[in-house]
């Protein structure tokens, strides 16, 4: 099969990148091995948390750091259009790009965050604030009780959803019966305080349906807290780019092991999949390559030699000591910075190759847990790089 | 690396995809079924217990897995495990010698369409743990091999008078296209021929799907054998191996390299497409044209889960993406539930009803004008849901290519 461009991963970043590019009319397809780490993700998007002001942190962000390539314009338009694209499709995102906003995590601590899911947009409890929770009986991953350990005026109502997990809580709620149920047990209660904590399981499908129903029918307002994975907000981000992507013809290959590929004249010229029966091969004038870190496999460090996974590129890498005389947990570890470095039009430097480029936490220095900027980092290195190969393929 | 427990990082992505984990809180979900269970299977210690057999082999979590493991089949190696140190249900029994009910269903059809429809047998049915409340598919007696005159089955020696740059398909329609739905069988080799491929349709059982889903690798492997030996025949003739039915195809491409202990498993596995993907693939080398007659439809595509984990864009949609006029939404984040014998099952009634309601609700939220899918137990599942005309892709290509009036 032929493309204009095909992107090697499905995350934010690849996803971002291949519906920019299927709106300018060209023809997609995006491989990935599997289904990203953005879908057990809390939802939410960081931009850069080390500030109240996103765009004016990343100022003092190290001049390596990608963000500098995308730039504050660039960073902010590409953000924008990730927020009017879920808007467009049902699934708003609440909060300004510019500013930093918190959340309450499962544990009773905040977050810092810039854009959150509707569903979310009530979770920025201050010190003292008085609300109520709604937990579910024998619920797996949340323990209402550490919330109540720090906000302890909390009052605790638990429902009896029939099943234990997240996953099937959240599956109920899209069902019109449970939830009118639900929501008549909710009246039952006779909550006091205006606003409502529960776990995030408004729905899998339905949830800005959800929450607009309940806040209609019972007069308050509720958040969603995030859990541990299985994550019922990260499933609804991923589904949802994901359709809008498949909506825009993006063609998509899954469960794809990139085996080999063939490279001419500084090009790369096409990928084979390798699977049981016959392998694919897939061709295209250019590629991106958004196949994540180290969780994500796009990277991989064996026995001190790093490697670039898909094309074997020249990865950047901090040197011995700076890597194992540390301690691993310790926030802002050396090998955040390990990557690929990229020149001003996201290709991969002293790679060779004209027509691949780089999007996304692959990237060097971008140490996306010191700065609190995966997402923001994703959308707006995911569509940089896609108008960068744009240019190229035109 | 591919497919080893240890690569298991218990993301849980493989949970967030289980359909099963969804609706019934006594499975665990393919993370402890599968990888983490797995670490104690090996060392000995028996910890397969009965919710292994909730699992639906959808393998959905295979696909999701951006690490490599594919839980569904160490779940379904653990399931055979179970099966034979258990005695076998009736059901079980039953379901993994699909095979011979059916071609005995079709040879006595009238009488067994009867009995099937009669609320006696339906109440003994559910007595022997299979489900009374939806109906059982109805067999035709003029099943597709019935259908085909000798002279397309001929033996080999007549076949290599063929021309050599001839297209030749052989044809393995499976259980349910031979003795339920004949019909669409017909439609798909008059689709090949109108294309200029010839097509045979050569003597064939049971993939063997339902024997390994019922824990019944002797019977699976049994009908491995004689269809690939069958095939193998075909292949080494210069002919392709086509499937419509994505789950006998699934089996055919990812099952048969490991089932069967000799490389005709390989061969059969390499030359086997799915019947889209192979026209798709004439039409993109300038071997045939797709000439298509406006269809102002609205449809709904439910994607079979064995198809979606082909793992290729969906072949089908991008034929339909050429018919005027035609509108198609897909809808493959949800699984029916039915997982072929599995729905027949009573003990499974709750979880198949649970991912049916949830699966169709979405098929119907564009108010389709029909419903399709490749997979005939899908089909049957969601009629249980919804009044939608629900049909084979192929009757939509049939009728796009203007053969239904002639």
């Amino acid at each position: 099969m032929k493309y204009d461009i095909v992107v090697i991963g499905s995350g934010m970043s690849g996803l971002m990148a291949s519906i920019y590019l299927a709106e300018q009319g060209l023809n997609i397809a995006v491989v990935s091995r599997g289904d990203p780490i953005c879908s057990v993700s809390s939802g939410c998007i960081d931009i850069a948390g080390t500030g109240d002001n996103t765009l004016d942190s990343i100022t003092n962000f190290p001049h390596e750091h990608p963000y500098h390539k995308v730039g504050k314009k660039g960073i902010f338009e590409s953000i924008q259009y990730f927020k009017d694209l879920m808007e467009e499709h049902g699934n708003s995102y609440s909060g300004d790009i510019k500013k930093n906003r918190t959340i309450l995590t499962p544990i009773g601590k905040h977050r810092i965050t810039s854009l959150v899911p509707l569903t979310m947009k009530h979770a920025d409890i201050s010190k003292d604030e008085i609300f109520h929770i709604i937990s579910f009986k024998g619920i797996k991953d949340f323990f209402p009780s550490y919330v109540k350990g720090i906000f302890q005026n909390t009052d605790i109502s638990i429902f009896d959803a029939g099943t234990h997990t997240t996953m099937g809580i959240a599956a109920k709620m899209d069902n019109d019966n449970f939830l009118s149920s639900f929501i008549e047990w909710i009246k039952s209660q006779k909550i006091k305080q205006k606003k409502v904590g529960l776990p995030a399981v408004l729905g899998i499908t339905k949830s800005p349906w959800i929450l607009k129903k309940l806040e209609l029918e019972t007069g308050k307002f509720f958040f969603e807290i995030p859990t541990l994975p299985p994550s019922v907000p990260g499933i609804r981000l991923y589904r949802r780019l994901k359709g809008i992507a498949g909506g825009k013809g993006v063609s998509f290959y899954g469960s794809a092991d990139i085996s080999d590929f063939k490279s001419e004249k500084n090009k790369i010229q096409y990928i084979t999949i390798k699977k049981p029966g016959r392998p694919d091969y897939i061709d295209a004038k250019a590629f991106i390559l958004a196949t994540g870190s180290f969780v994500s496999g796009g990277l991989f460090l064996d026995k001190n030699i790093f490697k670039e996974t898909v094309f074997n590129l020249p990865v950047y890498a901090p040197i011995d000591e700076e890597l194992f005389n540390q301690d691993f947990f310790k926030l802002g570890h050396p090998i955040e910075k390990s990557g690929i470095i990229i020149d001003k039009d996201f290709k991969a430097k002293e790679s060779g190759y004209n027509n691949l480029f780089i999007a996304g936490s692959i990237l060097a220095h971008s140490e996306t847990m010191k700065f609190q900027c995966g997402h923001g980092m994703a959308i707006s290195t995911g569509v940089a790089a896609a108008k960068d190969a744009q240019e190229y393929i035109r | 690396m591919k497919g080893s427990f240890e690569n298991c990082i218990r993301c849980t992505i493989c949970v967030e995809n289980c359909p099963v984990y969804k609706v019934n809180p006594e499975y665990p979900g393919p993370k402890q079924a599968g990888p983490d269970a797995e670490r104690f299977r090996l060392d000995g210690i028996e910890t397969v217990d009965k919710w292994i057999t909730h699992c639906t082999q959808c393998k959905r979590c295979d696909f999701a897995c951006p690490y490599g493991v594919d839980p569904s089949k160490l779940i379904l190696n653990a399931q055979i495990r179970y099966v034979s140190k258990h005695r076998k249900t009736l059901p079980q029994l039953l379901f993994s010698n699909f095979h011979y009910i059916a071609r005995l269903g079709s040879l006595f059809s009238l009488i067994t369409n009867f009995i099937t429809s009669q609320s006696l047998i339906r109440k003994l049915f559910k007595l022997i743990g299979l489900r009374g409340d939806i109906p059982f598919p109805k067999f035709r007696f003029k099943t597709l091999q019935r259908f085909r005159s000798k002279s397309v089955r001929t033996p080999i020696d007549r076949i290599m008078i063929n021309k050599p740059k001839e297209r030749k398909a052989a044809f393995f329609h499976g259980c349910y296209l031979n003795s339920n739905a004949p019909d669409e069988g017909r439609m798909i080799i008059s689709i090949l021929e109108h294309f200029g491929i010839k097509v045979a349709v050569p003597d064939q059982v049971c993939c063997g799907l339902p024997a390994l889903g019922n824990g019944d690798l002797v019977k699976a492997k049994r009908f491995a054998k004689k269809n690939s030996n069958e095939f193998a025949k075909f292949i080494n003739e210069g002919w392709d191996i086509l499937y419509s039915c994505t789950s006998c195809g699934h089996t055919l491409i990812y099952d048969y390299p490991e089932i069967l202990d000799t490389d005709e498993g390989e061969l059969i596995s390499k030359n086997t497409w799915n019947l889209y993907e192979y026209l798709l693939l004439l039409k993109e080398e300038g071997h045939i044209k797709f000439d298509f007659e406006p269809l102002k439809k609205v449809i709904s595509y439910h994607i079979p889960c064995h198809l979606r984990g082909r793992g290729v864009p969906y072949p089908a949609v991008k034929i339909f993406k050429e018919i005027p006029n035609l509108k198609v939404h897909i809808q493959d984040i949800n699984c029916c539930g039915f997982s072929g014998s599995y729905g027949f099952k009573e003990k499974n009634k709750k979880t198949t009803d649970a991912l049916g309601h949830i699966a169709v609700e979405s098929l119907e939220e564009h108010s389709p004008d029909i419903i399709i899918s490749d997979c005939g137990a899908c089909r049957m599942q969601i009629s249980n849901f919804t009044d939608t005309r629900i049909i084979d892709p192929i009757q939509v290509l049939f009728d796009a290519l203007g053969l239904s009036g002639g």
